[in-house]
């Protein structure tokens, strides 16, 4: 396996988990914020929905999305399987349960009175709402960590999707399978290291963000 | 002369069919401070924000400046509002970033921002704060950075939920003082919500009592010191009940009550041979060996059943015929020699007794 493949391979999964994941974010956000302030009917059946989507298996996913992308079926005239968009859209249906369900519990984890007084202290509602990012945002940064984690360690779905095709679709986790079922353990481990520091360096960065809005002091609060 | 800045009209508000809230008639004045008094539990935080539309009301309307509010000036009129709650809670960030929220709320400039921070941290005395983290304050420093914060905004109300709760007594003190002559130089039109009488009577322009859900009563201190309206108006002023008694005769207002064997002189509207209930607050009682001659105009020899000490002063229970109850320092405790037992001259300005009839009466004979 050649340098520039590896290189290729790599930045295919780095932009496809990533895209999934800043998509997955752009719903999911909203969406957690809907429900956090809005009652209706229903609404318990939603959260229970997402957090059992929080869940699914991947290769799950892949079949559904397969099904619905597959020549004769009902999104078959885009014609995107087995492209890079059709990986995103899978890996994209993974993530937004896990983004939308980790916010919502960040959100509910904030003390009411803090909305309260934003409000109290002259807020808009847009205000109030960036208020309550603000300070469930470690909350948020752990569901963009765990979804970023669960899409780019994935295979089934992208598997499925994408097809694996050289140059094209594969990325590091069908590149492993591959190399393995060829006897190239050798090429299979370095790939694996490499999955392995680049979710370390992700997963750094978005750690030093989140700790970086800790607190300092870390005992009892005060009434 | 000017009308009220804030009106509040056959307000209601209930929680599941039970009503919390029920106030017939408020007003607020331009630059008072109006304390809004009365027991926990009685809705007094839940009226603020139902003012303040942070939450709300099943029915009622709100004047401002004598004009009804209408929905669509609602969040206009939000933005004249500060209203902190009892919990000072803070945001992410340093004591300076959530004082400066509200303004960056409010969209100000950045330069304006910094001159009313540069300007509140100096009149707060919070300049070595600004730079640190709330939760490393003490509880006292919290709540003085929670004040500064609503002060910032110079808003032109300023609805405040007990905040000098659970301070311990000198940082009250210094507080309460600071806020005083803080809140009286800038002149904002201030509720500030409180169960502690002696706040009250200190921080008040006008005091409105609330109990139940409904505000009993609206004057100054003196005034509804002196003729609480209702049984609990009296009781939560600190009056006591002393003893009823009959009225033997009545001149230029000034009453003679026979009861239990005692004469009692009091000032009152009642005519002669009603019936009446004298309250007092033990504080009004003076104790002395020998009786003195003094203007005082009521005095007994009773006999001290028991002596309570309470922090520097002693609570002293007597007995002539009736019961009643004396607040002294422990120093004149001392000095008296005061024992069960003891007999001792009680003295009470016929001023310092409030008289009620009528059908209060049995309202208060019941509740005792």
């Amino acid at each position: 396996m050649s340098f520039s493949e590896i290189v290729q391979i790599t930045w295919l999964s780095v932009i496809v988990s990533g895209s999934a994941t800043i998509l997955a974010l752009l719903f999911g956000l909203p969406a957690a914020t809907f429900l956090y302030f809005k009652n209706f009917p229903g609404k318990r059946l939603v959260v229970t929905l997402i957090n059992t989507g929080m869940g699914l298996p991947p290769v799950v996913v892949g079949l559904f999305v397969a099904l619905l992308l597959w020549r004769n079926g009902p999104f078959g005239f885009l014609q995107i399987m087995y492209t890079p968009v059709a990986m995103v859209i899978a890996q994209f249906i993974i993530a937004l349960p896990v983004i939308a369900g980790l916010s919502l519990t960040a959100f509910e984890q904030v003390d009411p009175e803090f909305l309260l007084q934003a409000r109290a202290l002259g807020a808009s509602s847009w205000q109030t709402i960036l208020v309550l990012f603000h300070q469930s945002r470690m909350g948020q940064l752990a569901g963009i960590i765990a979804a970023f984690g669960g899409v780019i360690s994935e295979v089934g779905a992208v598997m499925m999707v994408g097809g694996n095709l050289k140059g094209y679709t594969r990325v590091l986790t069908t590149a492993i399978v591959q190399e393995t079922r060829m006897g190239n353990f050798r090429s299979a481990v370095y790939l694996g290291l490499i999955l392995l520091a680049l979710s370390f360096a992700i997963n750094w960065f978005l750690t030093s963000l989140q700790q970086k809005g800790a607190n300092r002091w870390k005992g009892p609060r005060w009434k | 002369m000017e009308g009220p800045a804030l009106e509040v009209k056959n307000l209601k508000y209930s929680i599941n069919r039970r009503l919390i809230v029920e106030v017939d008639y408020f007003d607020l004045k331009k630059g008072e401070c109006l304390v809004l008094f009365g027991p926990n539990g009685a809705g007094k935080s839940t009226f603020l924000r139902l003012i303040s539309w942070l939450e709300p009301f099943d029915s009622g309307e709100i004047y401002y400046r004598g004009k009804r509010v209408t929905e669509k000036e609602v969040p206009e009129l939000r933005k004249k509002i500060v209203y902190l709650l009892q919990k000072p809670v803070f945001f992410r960030g340093t004591v300076r970033h959530n004082l400066l929220l509200g303004l960056k709320f409010r969209k100000l400039e950045q330069k304006e921002q910094e001159r009313k921070l540069e300007k509140i941290a100096t009149v707060f005395q919070i300049e070595p704060l600004l730079h640190r983290y709330p939760e490393e304050l003490s509880g006292g420093e919290r709540q003085r950075v929670h004040l500064a914060r609503a002060f910032i905004i110079e808003p032109e109300f300023l609805f405040l939920d007990e905040p000098f709760n659970g301070l311990d007594v000198q940082y009250r003190e210094q507080l309460l003082a600071d806020f005083y002559r803080i809140r009286k130089f800038s002149g904002v039109t201030t509720i500030l919500v409180t169960h502690v009488r002696q706040e009250a009577a200190y921080l008040g322009d006008r005091l409105a009592v609330m109990v139940n859900g409904r505000i009993v009563q609206m004057g100054t201190p003196e005034e509804i010191s002196a003729c609480p309206e209702t049984p609990e108006v009296s009781r939560l002023m600190g009056h006591e009940i002393l003893v009823e008694g009959q009225v033997v005769s009545v001149e230029n207002g000034l009453l003679e009550i026979e009861a239990h064997g005692q004469k009692i002189y009091a000032f009152g509207q009642q005519q002669r041979g009603g019936k009446v209930v004298l309250t007092f607050r033990p504080e009004e009682v003076i104790l002395a060996s020998e009786k003195p001659a003094t203007s005082v105009r009521n005095w007994f020899l009773a006999e001290v059943k028991e002596l309570r000490p309470l922090d520097l002063l002693v609570l002293v229970n007597l007995e002539c015929g009736f019961r009643f109850r004396a607040f002294i320092s422990r120093n004149s405790a001392e000095e008296l020699k005061l024992q069960p037992g003891k007999k001792i001259w009680a003295g009470v300005k016929a001023s310092a007794l409030s008289t009620r009839s009528g059908k209060e009466l049995e309202n208060v004979i019941g509740k005792e």
